[in-house]
Order: C-alpha cells, then structure tokens, then sequence
C-alpha cells in the first residue's frame, strides 16, 4: 500500500486541479499557469532525454513541438469543427471527446518523424556540431510553416477553441486541465520507462564514451535515432496541448527563443535528472509568472539568476541524481519499475 | 581460420595509415602485432572491431574475414554480439562514474538475459581478485591497473570467444605488467583466443605464439614468437638489441 502512495497522491491532485476547476474555485488565470507548468514539464524532461542522459546538445526543441502544436491542431480543427478553410467537420464533433487524445499523439508521431531530422546526421556529427544542426532544423521546420499559406502562414492558425467546446457540449468538464494533466503523467512516465530499460542503459553509455559504448555492443546509431525520435515526439505532445491550452498557434511562438526557454529547464534542473526537470519547470513557470510586473525587465533579471546559478550550482538544483537518490526515504512511497 | 585479414588498406581521410597488411588469428592462438608508434596497430583493431567513422579509420581496399565470412558490412554492435569478437581498447574507455559492477552489467547489454551470468561474473573476480573487493566503487576512483583489469573483465563479460587487447600495458607499473600478462595466457589456456597489439615487444612476444611486426603499414616481418625474438632486425628496431 505504502508504495502506492505517489499514485495515490498523483490521483488526488488531478482529481482535485479538476474539481476546483469544475467548481471554478481557481482563476482561469491560475488554471493557465497550471496547464503551462504542466507543458513545460513534458518540454524540459523530453530535452533532458537528449541533453542531459544522451549527453549531446538539442536546441532545437520548440521546433518538433511546433510540429506537434501544428499536426494536432489542423487534424482537430480539420475533423471536429468548422472552419473557413477545410469546411465543414469531416466527423461528428462529439466524438472529439474520445478522438483528442489520439489527435494530441498523432502530433506526437509527426514530431517523432521530424526528429529524424536531427536524428540522422547525428551518426556521424556530435557536439557543437550537431547542436548548429538542431538549431538549422528548428529553423527549418517555422520556415516551412511560415510559408504555407492554406494553414495561415506566419499569421498562424486558430479553430481549436471550437473542438474543445465540442468536447463541452458531450460532457460540461474542464477538460483541457485534464488532458494536460494527464499527457504531463503520460509523459514523464514513458520518459521514466525508456530511461530505466536495458535500453536505456544504452543512452547513458553512448553518453559517457561512445567508443566503449560500441564495443559494448550497443547500437549507437539505433539508440540515437529512437532517443530522438522519443524525445522529440514527446515535446510534439508538449506543443499539441500548448496549442490547445492557448486556442492559436502560430510559427513565431516556437522559435529559438523558446528552445532556450526548454534548455533553461534542463540546466536549471539538472542534466540527466527528470525529478530536477519536473522541479524547475515548475519553478520557471512560476518565476516567469512572479516577474511579470516586470515586464521586460523580467528577461533581464532571469538570465542574471541564470547566471548566479551557474556560478553556485553548475550543476543543476538535482545535478544528476533523482529525488528517490537525495532522499532515500522518499523510495517507499513509490515503485516506477 | 578465426580471423583473417587479407591486403587490408584503411585511410583517415586523406591519409593511407594501412597498405595492405595480410595476418591470420587461428582459434585458441596467442597472436601479437608489435610495432612502434604509427605503425597501424590501433588502426588494425579498430579495423576489425568495425568502429564507424568519425573516431575510425575507412577500409579502401582488401578483406577482414571471420570464419571466412566478410564482416566489412558488420555493425559495429553486432561484431560483439554476432561474432563475439570483444575488443579492449587503449586507453580503456572504461564508464567512469559507473561502479565496477555496473561496468560489468552494461557489457551483458545485448546478451541472452536468461543466460548464466553469475556464473561468468565469477570467472572474472577469481581472474581478477581486486575487481572483487571494489565492485561497488566507481571505476574513475581505481587505479590505472585495476581499470585495466576492469577494461579486460569488462570484455571478457561480452560473453566473447575472442579477445582483442590495444596497448594492455600502457602505463602499468612493472609487476602489474607481468601480473596481466600471466593473467591472459591464463585465459588462453582456458581456450581464449588472443590478438594482442603491444609496443612492449618483449613482454608480448613471451606469452604469444606467432607475431607481426607492423612498420608505418606493411607487415615487416612474421613468424612465431621464437623466431621473432631470434630476428636480428626485430631484436634491434624492438628488443634493444
């Protein structure tokens, strides 16, 4: 029973967020900053596959997530409402209740398959190089969008208020807490397989020395292709929901400013370290949040903790230890494994 | 015929570090290639070992066979898995902040799961006792010899039938040196076969059956481990006279 505790509690939590959204007892406002945390959390612990356990240096995250944020919003818009260009709902819109987790995946396959982007020429390119690659495939990616005028180019695309309010005529919920809700634990729980699994031993090898890695009889090119191809669906799901959560998506909001935004997470929380990315993806979109009066000064004052980090901690809030690691104890409440 | 290389020529980049160079490991044999620095010795063994570019060397002309069988189309994991073919790199290139243990795991990585595996991790702490008494340490906090002991364990625990060993005695103080040595013709007698790249002639050439003597790559000259230290030449290039 007691190793059961961090289910339980997980439960609770997703029960409660979604009662006292129901009630309306949290703000909407409160509720986005919910769901952005929820969000960040997939982003930060999918880089930290890459970043952190890999050890080669991804940034180009939002662009497979804007991938995701595009595949899961027209496949949406396209089967569950009305819109001016792709006409009328090819499916009955209360079916999109059942169809959305699907729709938010399929996001997440798409942004798999653009991570081959990356995936390839890191056979034979690591390191600074590689990272000059990830940048020119984030880029890629916006450009490409940006020019395609049918999904509304750099104006963006919108619609996706539509299906959620199909999804609330069915049933009265709020039901994009739930989804994020429940996509964050999706997430960080297939994230936490991959990295426990033989397979995953793999990832931490090829990270250390790739050399011995080989003569361990570790596929490194199998190994990097599905890390990224892990990595980068997982942040198409962060972009699908981020899509939903706002209702518009356009290129502009996945630039590189945005990757930063997700390696910020990873360094913040610890390379090699999904409790530390789960930590400080919470405490960055809270500090985001608190430094809002600000303004643009906030974008002052974060790289300047960002710096005071480095210089104190270089190593992350975790480093590379897991909470279970720093505090023992906390191994009884759950069992992942 | 284990293994055979045949007029193998490899270049880096531009660069020919191999000019068709021909020897053959038969099973159960002790095999060295000596040679000075530059030789192609490495180059030889990351050859075989199938380790892709950038760090490795490209094959231009000429053959490896294993068993007969080409395996210049090999992966690199599969030479491991496949062939059972474990290569001991130089330098060691063990996994530093991994403990002893955890060393020896990560080698089992592609292994039947169900096979015996306690059985082999035995073999190596009774091979190499000290592996034993710090198997929960991690390995960058060992000595230069007990990493090479880890280096050769870790290798061993492939569940390979052939052992390629780079430089084993770099940076070994001399009774660590000879303690190795004793070690690997221990396990050749238990039915291990050894290629064995060494810059330590002497050292080499006392435990191996037959050698090749590398120079800037082409074979200078072959035959066993007798008549290698006999050769006028070698014992002057090699042997300090």
């Amino acid at each position: 029973m007691l190793r059961y505790t961090f289910h339980i509690l997980l439960i609770l939590a997703g029960g409660l967020i979604t009662w006292m959204a129901y009630e309306e007892m949290i703000g909407l406002y409160t509720l986005s900053v919910l769901m952005f945390m929820g969000v960040n959390i997939i982003m930060s612990t999918s880089l930290n596959l890459v970043n952190g356990y890999m050890g080669e240096f991804s940034c180009g995250h939002a662009g497979f997530m804007c991938v995701g944020a595009y595949v899961s919003s027209i496949l949406g818009v396209l089967l569950f409402a009305k819109d001016k260009v792709f006409g009328a709902p090819l499916l009955d819109p209360s079916l999109a209740i059942y169809a959305f987790p699907f729709i938010v995946l399929a996001g997440g396959v798409a942004a798999a398959l653009a991570g081959l982007l990356v995936a390839i020429p890191s056979y034979k390119t690591r390191g600074d190089y590689l990272a000059i690659i990830t940048i020119a495939a984030n880029y890629i990616i916006i450009s490409v969008i940006e020019n395609l005028g049918v999904i509304g180019g750099s104006r963006g695309f919108m619609g996706m208020k539509r299906v959620i309010n199909a999804m609330e005529d069915v049933a009265y919920l709020p039901w994009m807490p739930i989804w994020v809700f429940l996509f964050t634990v999706f997430s960080v729980w297939l994230l936490r397989r991959y990295l426990s699994s033989t397979f995953g031993k793999g990832v931490s090898a090829i990270c250390q020395d790739e050399v011995a890695a080989e003569i361990m009889s570790v596929n490194t090119n199998k190994i990097k292709t599905i890390s990224f191809m892990v990595s980068s669906g997982v942040a198409g799901i962060a972009g699908g929901l981020f899509a939903y959560v706002i209702g518009y998506v356009n290129p502009g909001s996945f630039n590189i400013l945005k990757s930063t935004e997700a390696l910020v997470m990873v360094y913040l929380g610890g390379m090699g370290s999904l409790s530390g990315s789960i930590l400080s993806a919470v405490l960055f979109t809270l500090l985001l949040e608190a430094l809002r009066p600000l303004q643009i000064i906030k974008w002052v004052v974060i790289p300047l903790l960002l710096i005071i980090l480095m210089q104190f901690r270089p190593e992350g809030i975790m480093g590379n230890k897991e909470l279970g690691d720093m505090f023992p104890w906390l191994k009884r409440f759950y069992k992942f494994k | 015929m284990l293994l055979s290389v045949e007029n193998l020529e490899v270049k880096y980049g531009n660069i020919q570090a191999l000019h068709g160079i021909s020897f053959d490991v038969r099973e159960g044999e002790i095999v060295t290639l000596i040679g000075a620095n530059g030789a192609g010795k490495t180059t030889s063994l990351y050859s075989i070992a199938r380790l892709a570019p950038p760090e490795a060397p490209k094959v231009v002309g000429g053959d490896i066979r294993f068993m007969g069988e080409s395996i210049l189309d090999t992966a690199p994991s599969d030479v491991v898995k496949n062939l059972k073919l474990a290569l001991v790199p130089e330098g060691r290139h063990i996994f530093g902040n991994l403990t002893v243990m955890e060393n020896l795991e990560l080698a089992t990585y592609s292994r039947d799961k169900d096979a015996d595996l306690d059985k082999d991790y035995q073999r190596i702490f009774d091979l190499f006792p000290r592996l034993a008494e710090r198997r929960k340490q991690r390995s960058e906090s060992l000595s230069g010899g007990e990493q090479q002991m880890l280096a050769v364990g870790r290798a061993l625990m492939t569940g390979c039938r052939a052992l390629m060993l780079d430089e084993p005695s770099m940076g070994l103080a001399p009774v660590l040196k000879y303690e190795l040595f004793r070690t690997l013709k221990k396990l050749n007698k238990e039915g291990m076969t050894l290629l064995l790249v060494e810059q330590n002639a002497k050292l080499a050439l006392d435990i191996a059956h037959r050698g090749y003597v590398l120079d800037t790559g082409t074979i200078a000259a072959s035959g066993t481990s007798e008549e290698l230290a006999g050769n006028p030449e070698v014992r002057k290039a090699y042997l300090g006279g």
